[in-house]
């Protein structure tokens, strides 16, 4: 059994790795790639040069000039609960902190050496207990600050690097990009003949970024200091000391909130889970039975008219019937009994749990009640449609049953017809519904996608639809993450239900 | 080994109890709804047949020629719609099983009447364990609590040949082999002791050793037990070893009734005279085998008889006898004493009388 | 008890004889027969009758609902502007329907019905990839960066005619060589005739690209227009007018309190029949436009997933082991997670246009078919005909579409079925959520406006296209329905 669970789990990994592999690519196939909200978010700031410094700050900070495959191997590696170097730190209030980057070494350093005086800034010396955290955090917003200024600096270079060779004419030029900008390692080995036009600009550019550069990594070394003086408890569990640890996945910083996904998700996931949760009992407590009566009445007005009902409410499209019931159950201009958005009414922290009466004889809902008034047509929408798939299986397996060699031992025996049918028909028609799971549960969880939007109800859905209008990469992929692994989790599940229900299938030999 | 349970009497031929028929079908036909649209199916048309306790009844024939359904109707087992019971009784212990209400029948279905059934492979339920459905059986019928019932279970087990039958009461029926389940389904029909055992080609699906080891089980318990047992067969082999009275049967009818060794020296019928030519022979160099077709497509072999023409559906229009107005085509003949012969009815024959095929014939009293 | 006492019934038969198959009916082969018990059923030809209408007003659209007027005589003459303004595209619409379906009907006896419709299958695919091919070639060819020398070939006189022509002979060759109609003149007839069509619609169909529906009403009011005739619906979707926004059905233009201006024209005696949308154009005439929509993403996109799905499952089901193995594991990918969910994240990043989406939803749907596939090929490929084929040394490609497809498509085309009306529900979702695509007249994109962020809920714009989207999707998952029962041997059995 733990073997088994352990190989199937194991199994997973291909499938997840491939999913966000896909994902991953399919974003950054897309027309701007991964970047294409970030650089959105910078074209709202006038001046253009402080826009290409944003978009390099930006692309510097998510790593996204970095071939794509690079960058998902980076995107995996914090996903991995197996961590390689350093263990990065973790805050009282759960926030993860790394270690502060490495910073490369200036482009082009060996055309533009480094002026002779730089100065080397105070090394870190701890200080008392109770300074750690506050002095790591001085030092690594001063770190931040003197990189962010270094990337647009090295910006400012290849801006300055492209003026120079559009001046040296098309020997030079012709190492631009199709743009008309500079890409320094195309200008490795070139030589930059000091009285060249335009020498005298690039080479002050240079020394700006030599010295912003110097500065950088002297804040980075302060912080790093800062950070293995250990202001904060180290996070995960150490395998090899210093190389392998385990910690729990990192899931990243969304671009658009800039706020952890783990703590979007946190907060976007139990409602999803919630209406899902309701719905699917429900789905198959009507459909079941429904089947179960109609196979057993086969061909009588039960088996047509749910046959033809559910059909007919299979083929309402979600969106269809989520647009009805805003517009006319919930809407004030028609009937408005039902809320219109949300999940909770605005007063909903203040009610008390179970609805009573208060010393003025008013009534109040309270906290239970109103969630069901409100995740009410949320769940009918996402539930009626499983009615047909569910029924209609539960009723083909149970005819498939009935003309089953062991009914007819059983009714040889003198089973009483309902003993038949329950005991033996159902009993033996359950292993089908549940591998209906597998189709069912993942229906829901996309369903649930289209009803979050229309009763806009803050679950993942919601989330996942917001973060593609902004192309936010974090949370599309740990979404796709989430989904594929709460999806995958109710396979297994499945298949050990389907294990119990079934003799025939032992994990020892499956 | 068997073991005799007390109050089993022994098999003393000619007591009142072993001279009655025990289950006694009349007349019987069934007709079904074509489900490719066509017209109905008359499945069985008028079979009648007698079985004494203690009795191996034999039912051959053809697929396709209401075996199984007769079967099947005196267990009341026919889905209505599709099929329909046209007319005809099967009295069992003197009542009519056709007009018992469903109530009544639970209990006599395994309890009284008991079956088993060609599929050892499917007739199990996968999902329970095979002391689940034994009990079920035995708790339906019998006044007795799960402990006791349990007893019982483990002795049909032994009965049946099965050894460590506790142990094998909770291993569910994809642990056995074909012919152990066999067993079991035996076990299931005969723990509640039936008197009548209805074997619907129980060993069809079972390799030959298996088959004769399966019957010489049905034989030994039908001797403790007085049952009746009605066998289902194509295969003549096993007819002749363990059969005692014969019914043959060709499209809903019985052709031909006799006990086993009569039928097997002179068959009467021509189509019984096919079912034994088409029986390859060793020392007979043929360089194709008879079918029971190339038997009766010739008109010669329906001359035989004398004082009547065997029934047959396929005959030309011009070769049947004038038959008798109004009345149904085909009748069964005593043309012998204890010997039926299936005729056109013709005038002649309706004048004589008829006597229903019943033969209290046991082998062991020859 | 006897339940009737009927006697004995001459006419029934004998259980022998309904095993030997007397009484069965007559035999008519496996298709006909299925299609015969699917047409027996009620909902299956309602279905039927709705993809019809649909289908009609797909091709009809252009001349039943434009704002252009059919014919105009004005002082420059009498002009023809509806027939002007109609895209390539449309006149192969126009000449398939009118040309292909009465040969499909009452065609040459030679050849039968089913291979007919082939063939105009065949023609749809050769002459649509003939009119998308020619206006990409054309925009290549005409953009900015190409070198002058192709530019100007373009627009010389005779560069777009030629371009489409040798576009067009391509595909007439593919078409021609593509094996599988067994009748070499009909197939080689059709190829030409399509490639001759397409290459008069694409290269002399009205190119305009500014349209100007202003124009009429504004000759209309100075009254130089001396005789016009409408078309029945006298709006196009493109036609919005921000003085006409959100009208409930049955308005007459002239009513709407910023139009009355044109209380006294013909233009203001107009009626908005279904009313207008949040930008102030004419449901009617999207709604039907937007069949195109319907029709064209259910049939396309399940095609690419039939056709993928089918060889994913061909190669797992037959070869097995590894090969199942690996692709196995890219099916569970796609299992993985709901197919909506890879949708949406697709529709969200890539462009927006019908034709990389009807590419996505048949990209990512089909899992179903090659499930399906596999399961089928995996239980043929131990039976006789199989090893008796591979033991003959038969080229794997043949036993896998020669002898094993056959008997092996069958649950893949019941579910096609299904899978079309899904296709057309994703298409109103994505819509809905805004990612449909662009530019096209959609029942999803008006479902999507009914519910406006400021609160307010406009019912026709929910109730029209939201049937129109219903009758669709039922319609599709009756024929499907009826497929299944007809064609599934397990449900036909008697059951207890
Ligand atoms: N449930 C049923 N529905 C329709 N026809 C049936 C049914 N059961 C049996 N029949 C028909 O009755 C005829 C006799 O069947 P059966 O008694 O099973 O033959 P056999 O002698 O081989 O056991 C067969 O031709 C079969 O078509
Ligand atoms: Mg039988």
């Amino acid at each position: 059994m733990i073997s088994y669970l352990l190989r199937r789990l194991a199994f997973m990994v291909p499938t997840v790795l491939g999913i966000t592999l896909m994902v991953f690519m399919l974003l950054a196939l897309a027309p701007g790639g991964i970047g294409a909200g970030l650089a959105g978010s910078a074209g709202q700031l006038s001046d253009t040069s402080k826009v290409a410094q944003m978009q390099a700050y930006f692309e510097d900070r998510y790593g996204l000039n970095d071939p794509v495959i690079v960058q998902y191997a980076r995107w995996l590696g914090r996903i991995s609960p197996v961590k390689f170097g350093e263990r990065d730190l973790r805050t009282p209030s759960g926030e993860r902190v790394a270690p502060p980057r490495a910073i490369d070494d200036p482009p082009l350093a060996e055309a533009f050496p480094a002026p002779t005086a730089e100065v080397a800034a105070a090394p870190y010396a701890p200080p008392a207990g109770e300074q750690l955290v506050p002095e790591f955090k001085k030092l690594q917003r001063e770190a931040e600050g003197a990189r962010r200024d270094y990337i647009g600096s090295v910006r400012q270079f290849r801006d300055a690097l492209a003026e120079w060779a559009k001046q040296q004419g098309p020997s030079m030029a012709g190492r631009l990009d199709s743009k008309g900008s500079a890409r320094t390692e195309d200008f490795r080995g070139v030589e930059f003949p000091p009285d060249s036009p335009g020498y005298a600009k690039l080479a002050a550019a240079a020394a700006a970024m030599r010295a912003k550069w110097f500065r950088a990594s002297a804040a980075r070394e302060r912080a790093l200091a800062a950070f293995r003086a250990g202001p904060y408890p180290k996070s995960g569990i150490p395998l090899l000391p210093g190389l392998v640890s385990l910690d729990t996945p990192d899931l990243g910083v969304a671009f658009s909130k800039n706020r952890p996904v783990a703590d979007l998700i946190a907060a976007a996931l139990p409602v999803t889970l919630l209406i899902n949760l309701i719905a699917f009992p429900i789905s198959y407590l009507v459909a079941v039975p429904t089947g179960i009566l109609a196979s057993v009445r086969r061909g009588g007005w039960l088996d047509v008219g749910s046959g033809f009902l559910f059909l007919g409410l299979y083929s309402v499209p979600t969106v269809l019937a989520g647009v009805f019931a805003i517009g006319f159950l919930a809407n004030r201009q028609y009937l408005g009994w039902f809320p219109v958005s949300g999940l909770h009414d605005s007063a909903a922290a203040s009610m008390t749990f179970l609805p009573h009466t208060d010393a003025a004889g008013l009534w109040h809902r309270g906290y239970l009640l109103d969630t069901a008034w409100h995740v009410a047509l949320p769940v009918l929408c996402l539930v009626y449609a499983s009615f047909a798939v569910l029924s209609k299986q539960t009723r083909a397996s149970m005819l498939d049953n009935f003309s089953a060699d062991y009914v007819r031992t059983a009714k040889a025996k003198g089973v009483p017809r309902k003993d038949v049918v329950m005991r033996h028909v159902f009993r033996n028609s359950l292993l089908p519904l549940i591998t209906m799971f597998v189709g069912v549960f993942p229906a829901m969880l996309a369903g649930s996608v289209v009803i979050e939007r229309i009763f806009t109800v803050p679950g993942m859905g919601s989330l996942i639809l917001e973060a593609i209008d902004l192309r936010d990469r974090e949370i599309i992929l740990a979404n796709t993450f989430m989904v594929a692994c709460v999806n995958l989790l109710a396979l297994l599940l499945a298949d050990i239900l389907y294990a119990a229900a079934d003799p025939r299938v032992s994990f020892n030999r499956a | 080994m068997t073991q005799r349970q007390p109050g089993a009497t022994l098999a003393e031929p000619g007591t009142d109890r072993l001279s009655r028929p025990v289950l006694e079908v009349t007349d019987l036909a069934v007709s079904f709804d074509n489900s490719a649209g066509g017209p109905r199916v008359q499945a069985v048309n008028g079979a009648s047949m007698a079985l004494y306790p203690q009795q191996t009844l034999a039912v051959v024939g053809e697929s396709g020629c209401g075996k199984s359904v007769t079967a099947m109707s005196t267990m009341q087992l026919i889905a209505r719609p599709p099929g329909r019971f046209d007319r005809g009784s099967i009295l069992f212990e003197g009542r009519d099983i056709c007009t018992l209400e469903e109530r009544d029948m639970l209990s006599i279905r395994g309890g009284k009447i008991a079956m088993i059934f060609q599929e050892p492979m499917t007739s199990l339920n996968p999902v329970y364990t095979i002391g689940d459905q034994l009990l079920e059986a035995i708790l339906l019928h019998q006044r007795v609590g799960p402990e006791e019932a349990r007893g019982i279970a483990v002795q049909a087990m032994r009965d049946v040949g099965i050894r460590k039958p506790e142990e094998r009461l909770g291993m569910y029926p994809h642990q056995f082999s074909g012919g152990m389940r066999q067993r079991v389904m035996i076990a299931m029909a005969l723990a509640c002791r039936p008197k009548v055992l209805l074997a619907d080609e129980p060993t069809t699906a079972l390799d030959v050793t298996i088959q004769a080891q399966i019957l010489e089980l049905l034989r030994e318990l039908q001797r403790d037990r007085d049952m009746g047992i009605m066998l289902i067969t194509h295969n003549l082999g096993v007819v002749a070893e363990n059969a005692d009275v014969v019914c043959v049967m060709y499209a809903g009818r019985v052709v031909e009734v006799a006990n086993v060794f009569e039928l097997f020296d002179e068959p009467l019928h021509p189509y019984t005279r096919g079912l034994f030519r088409s029986i390859p022979m060793l020392r007979e160099a043929k360089h194709r085998l008879v079918t029971i077709r190339d038997v009766t497509d010739e008109p010669a072999e329906f001359r035989r008889l004398p004082g009547a023409v065997p029934w047959w559906p396929d005959m030309p229009q011009g070769a049947r006898p004038a038959l008798a107005a109004g009345r149904d085509e085909h009748v069964l003949v005593e043309v012998r004493p204890d010997r039926w012969v299936a005729c056109w009815r013709t005038p002649e024959l309706e004048a004589r009388p008829h006597r229903r095929p019943n033969l209290a014939f046991r082998r062991g009293d020859r | 008890m006897p339940d009737a006492p009927i006697g004995h019934a001459p006419q029934a038969i004998s259980g022998v004889d309904a095993m030997r198959g007397v009484g069965a009916v007559q035999a008519k082969g496996f298709w006909e027969d299925a299609w015969a018990r699917v047409l027996a059923r009620p909902g299956a030809v309602f279905g039927l009758s709705w993809i019809a209408v649909i289908a009609f007003f797909a091709v009809f659209a252009p001349l039943i609902a434009n704002a252009h007027p059919v014919t105009l005589v004005t002082d420059r003459g009498r002009e023809w502007p509806l027939l002007e303004h109609l895209a390539p595209a449309d006149w192969l619409l126009l000449a398939g329907a009118v040309l292909g379906t009465p040969w499909v009907f009452l065609g040459p006896r030679r050849l039968k019905r089913s291979q007919r419709l082939g063939v105009l299958v065949a023609c749809g695919l050769q002459a649509a990839a003939t009119v998308v091919l020619s206006a990409a070639v054309v925009a290549w060819a005409d953009d900015a960066d190409r070198a002058a020398w192709v530019k100007d070939s373009i627009r010389a006189p005779w560069g777009i005619p030629s371009a489409v022509a040798a576009v067009a002979l391509v595909f007439a060759a593919v078409a021609a060589w593509v094996p599988s109609v067994e009748c070499r003149r009909v197939r080689l007839g059709a190829a030409g005739l399509t490639a001759a069509l397409a290459f008069l619609a694409c290269s002399f169909a009205g190119r305009t690209a500014l349209v100007n529906f202003e124009r009429y009403l504004e000759d209309e009011r100075s009254g130089a227009i001396r005789e016009v005739v409408w078309a029945p619906v006298p709006w196009s979707p493109q036609y919005t007018r921000s003085d006409m926004v959100a009208q409930a059905p049955g308005t007459r233009v002239a009513d709407v309190p910023s139009l009355s201006a044109y209380a006294d024209t013909a233009f203001g005696a107009r009626r908005l029949l279904l009313g207008s949308d949040a930008l102030g154009g004419d449901v009617l005439s999207q709604m039907l436009w937007a069949c195109r929509l319907s029709i064209s993403i259910g049939i396309v996109s399940t095609g690419i997933s039939v056709a993928i799905g089918i060889t994913m499952g061909a190669l797992m089901g037959y070869f097995g082991g590894k090969v199942d193995l690996f692709l196995f594991r890219i099916v569970e990918i796609f299992m993985a997670v709901p197919v909506l969910f890879l949708l949406i994240v697709a529709a969200g990043v890539l462009p927006r246009n019908t034709y990389v989406m009807m590419a996505i939803i048949g990209c990512f749907s089909w899992t179903g078919a090659a499930r399906f596939t596999r399961a089928e090929f995996l239980k043929l490929r131990g039976q006789d005909f199989v090893q008796a084929a591979r033991a003959n040394g038969l080229p794997v490609s043949k036993i896998l579409f020669r002898h094993m497809l056959p008997n092996g498509i069958t649950p893949v085309l019941v579910d096609a079925s299904f899978a079309v009306a899904a296709a057309i529900t994703v298409e109103a979702t994505l819509s809905y959520l805004g990612l449909g695509p662009d530019g096209q007249a959609s029942w999803g994109k008006l479902l999507s406006s009914a519910t406006a962020a400021t609160g307010t809920f406009v019912w026709w714009l929910a109730v029209f296209p939201g049937a129109a989207i219903f009758l669709s999707v039922l319609s599709y998952n009756l024929l499907g329905e009826a497929m299944r029962d007809a064609i599934d041997p397990k449900l036909r059995k008697a059951a207890h």
